[in-house]
């Protein structure tokens, strides 16, 4: 493909792309080498508040949820999974965490990162999933880490007073956790800091998003799936203001100049679920082949909105363990049916979308069960056609790419059947 | 068992039924406010199909969802005047509003009620004022629904009879243990108490108590039986249950949640409900649904072992129940140590009816513990 044409397809990496691969070996480098040098390791779940260790001058965190995205983005999913199963763990359990179990009983052999520094202290969070919960503390029986489970009560409806005050009661309980095993004293200066980056880091990730909303879109779901990444790994720093400004500009730039992932632009869909990381490259090639793109996705649009909505809930600069506690249920697997709903909704009207895949996953029933219902309310009241397909997240050996591209391309048609009956 | 009839002559008495969700509902709270809670799992046998459920829940959800889900839609739900649940799982938490969406579709309602129980440790996190709050906002809301009020005399009544239940499950699995009575016939027993009253249960119980040591109408374990404990969240479906008795496995340990997990433990104080669930929540026996419980659980199944001389430990798998899964795997090796061979079986919705390879699986088990 001529050079002019690719950077017309977006098919070239782009300065945001080529700056996140730079982060992402910094990050675990980094992770690494201040383990080695006797820094306090917290291993953490995806939305336990990382602003928090910032705080602290040598405490570091890691991310296995994060880590076996990763692995399952390399093509190392698999066997990970097969070691965990070899050690007993079901088939039936979530990829993340076998692929996590499989690398961390291996020593971190066949890791894209050469796993991840043992933990001093683990650090979970229900209100995600309890699956959680159990997986780190397989570590905490195995290993006799410590192991805090931050317990975050499910929201049906927006966060009550009550919840929030108990969440708070726990932050502080978990900063008294950290001081009492490292021996560090907790800076308040350097915390608000770090949660002022990521107030800032997601008023960025949200311009990025809007980028969606222009025909054709300036971004395809996939750019934004691994573009997360360093939200988990690099939370409450300067370096991810900057990163995600880049990636704003560069994308409203490509806008600006005509460049876009899917520049024929047929189908604009919207995505629920977590990425199939093992599928991104090909999953988005082969849409783009039928001009159709995934523009969205509930997976993404929840970072930096409050449970139940879309848009960005700011930090104020105001209390930031009150910030942090307020926006604790951020991402989609603690929100209850109707506020999922009401969020999508919000967002099949902003970004403009003519239909949803509803990702049924395995691995995550918190994500999913409940999807059938949603499915259902999407077609009949906002009349969006939508279809449900099957994956895995991270496990490539329950994907079965024809099934799934079967069911996306009669969603296609049943658009196009429903555009020629529109009156004109 | 007729459930169904069961029931009916139930409601037929007057009173009205809170369908609770799995796995440990405050049943002394509800049944002090003239409630008949009715826990929502066991439902195998009484649902025949799960066609409602399947047009809400995907393949993967467990068989307590399943099955709940479809007694709820179904005519025979129509008996409950009311839901309780609480966060005891990932897919039983999504499943209030699925109910919601299934009435709905059906002109139907039901009053939902909800609550948090903190699942961090009380060393780690003060957890107690959190459900406390808890508590008394149930007891509210069970009284602006019901037209109710709460009596402090009703609920040390009703902890009373609880305590007395809990109290005969517990003798009549000591039977079981003695091989005395089948652990078929106690699981039927245990079966039925869920869809009685607790005092119908309890005076079933002291019937079935009073009988001879070893009752005539029922088919008893053999004295050489190998001991086994047994262990999941459901005990298998009742030709498995044949199966492993016929294969000559006596039950001399119970680590069921439906069952021992369930019935355990009563506080001593009943004063004050909310002082009494976080007593009845924090040292309630260890399950894997119960996040802060998991420290103790690897003494408590070693202790349980020791105190049965179990020489074998029956895994009865509930497929897709992450929970039990996580723990399995290092259970069997901490099993492994104390040289207790394990049997771990995987039951899913359907496997009820493929009996013939547990029955070989079980007896190839026995003779291993018999030889």
């Amino acid at each position: 493909m001529p050079e002019e044409q690719k950077a017309k397809t977006g098919h070239t990496k782009t300065q945001a792309g080529k700056r996140l691969s730079k982060i992402m070996f910094n990050d675990y480098m980094r992770l690494h080498q201040k383990a080695k040098e006797g820094a306090f390791v917290v291993w953490i779940a995806i939305v336990v508040p990382a602003e928090l260790f910032s705080g602290f001058e040598n405490v570091v965190y890691a991310v296995p949820e994060s880590h076996a995205a990763m692995s399952a983005g390399k093509g190392v999913g698999p066997l990970q999974c097969e070691k965990a199963e070899g050690n007993g763990f079901s088939p039936d359990l979530c990829s993340y965490a076998r692929i996590d179990l499989g690398t961390a009983f291996d020593g971190g052999k066949d890791s894209p990162t050469f796993g991840l520094p043992k933990p001093h202290l683990l650090v979970s969070d229900n209100n995600n999933c309890s699956l959680l919960v159990k997986w780190f503390d397989v570590y905490h029986r195995e290993w006799g880490t410590p192991h805090f489970i931050l317990d975050v009560p499910f929201c049906y409806e927006q966060q009550k007073d009550r919840d929030f005050d108990y969440i708070l009661s726990q932050y502080r309980d978990l900063i008294a956790v950290i001081e009492r095993m490292s021996g560090q004293k907790f800076d308040a200066r350097r915390f608000r800091e770090a949660v002022c980056n990521s107030g800032e880091a997601l008023t960025q990730w949200k311009r990025f998003l809007k980028a969606a909303a222009h025909r054709p879109s300036g971004l395809t779901v996939f750019d934004s799936f691994v573009q997360m990444a360093p939200f988990l790994t690099s939370r409450g720093s300067r370096e991810l203001v900057d990163h995600y400004r880049l990636l704003a500009d560069e994308t409203e730039d490509n806008i600006a100049r005509g460049i876009f992932p899917v520049p024929n632009e047929k189908y604009r869909l919207l995505w629920d679920n977590i990425a199939p990381w093992h599928q991104l490259s090909k999953m988005s090639a082969r849409l783009a082949g039928l001009n159709a793109n995934i523009i969205a996705a509930s997976y993404t649009y929840c970072m930096g909105s409050l449970e139940g909505e879309f848009d960005l809930y700011a930090y104020d600069g105001g209390d930031p363990l009150g910030y942090l506690a307020r926006t604790q249920n951020f991402s989609v697997c603690p929100h209850g049916l109707e506020l999922r709903y009401r969020s999508m909704q919000r967002a099949i009207e902003e970004v403009g979308i003519d239909g949803v895949v509803f990702a049924s996953n395995r691995s995550c029933k918190v994500y999913s069960i409940m999807q059938m219902d949603i499915l259902k309310r999407v077609t009949r009241e906002l009349n969006i056609p939508a279809v449900m397909i099957d994956v895995d997240h991270a496990d490539v050996r329950k994907y079965t790419e024809e099934s799934v591209f079967g069911r996306i391309e009669a969603l296609l048609e049943l658009i196009d059947v429903r555009r020629n009956h529109a009156l004109p | 068992m007729d459930l169904d009839n069961k029931m009916k002559s139930l409601k037929d008495k007057g009173g009205r039924f809170i369908g609770c969700f799995p796995l440990y509902p405050p049943l002394e709270l509800f049944h002090s406010m003239g409630l008949t809670p009715v826990v929502l799992w066991g439902l195998r046998d009484f649902v025949k199909t799960s066609a409602r459920a399947d047009r809400h829940l995907q393949s993967y959800a467990c068989s307590v969802a399943r099955h709940l889900v479809e007694f709820v839609l179904s005519d025979q739900g129509r008996i409950m005047d009311g839901l309780f649940m609480y966060n005891a799982c990932d897919t039983l938490r999504n499943l209030p509003e699925i109910l919601h969406c299934g009435l709905d579709e059906n002109g139907r309602s039901l009053p939902v009620f909800r609550m948090h129980i903190p699942m961090a440790p009380q060393e780690q996190t003060r957890t107690s004022g959190y459900l406390n709050a808890k508590i008394l906002s149930l007891i509210m809301e069970l009284e602006e629904t019901f037209g109710v009020l709460f009596s402090p005399e009703r609920f040390r009544h009703s902890v009373a009879l609880y305590r007395e239940m809990r109290s005969l499950c517990k003798e009549l699995e000591s039977r079981v243990a003695r091989g005395a009575i089948s652990y078929g016939r106690y699981s039927r027993i245990m079966q039925e108490g869920c869809f009685t009253t607790v005092e119908d249960h309890i005076e079933s119980m002291k019937d079935i108590l009073k009988e001879e040591p070893l009752c005539r109408n029922d088919s008893v374990v053999p004295s050489h039986a190998a001991p086994i404990i047994i262990s999941g969240i459901l005990p298998p479906p009742p030709k498995l249950i044949d199966a492993l008795e016929d294969a000559g496995l006596r039950v001399a340990g119970n680590d069921i949640a439906s069952q021992r997990r369930s019935y355990d433990y009563t506080p001593e104080t009943a004063d004050n409900p909310c002082i009494y669930y976080v007593d009845f929540y924090f040292n309630h026996f260890p399950c894997p649904t119960l996040l802060y419980s998991a420290n103790k659980r690897i003494a408590t199944i070693k202790n349980l072992v020791a105190r049965t001389g179990a020489r074998g430990f029956v895994f009865i798998g509930e497929k897709f129940c992450e929970d039990e899964y996580f723990e399995i795997p290092y259970l069997e090796r901490i099993l492994k140590e104390m040289s207790i061979p394990t049997l771990p079986l995987e039951i899913s919705i359907e496997d009820d009816k493929n009996s013939t390879a547990y029955a070989t699986r079980m007896e190839a088990f026995s003779e291993m513990l018999r030889s």
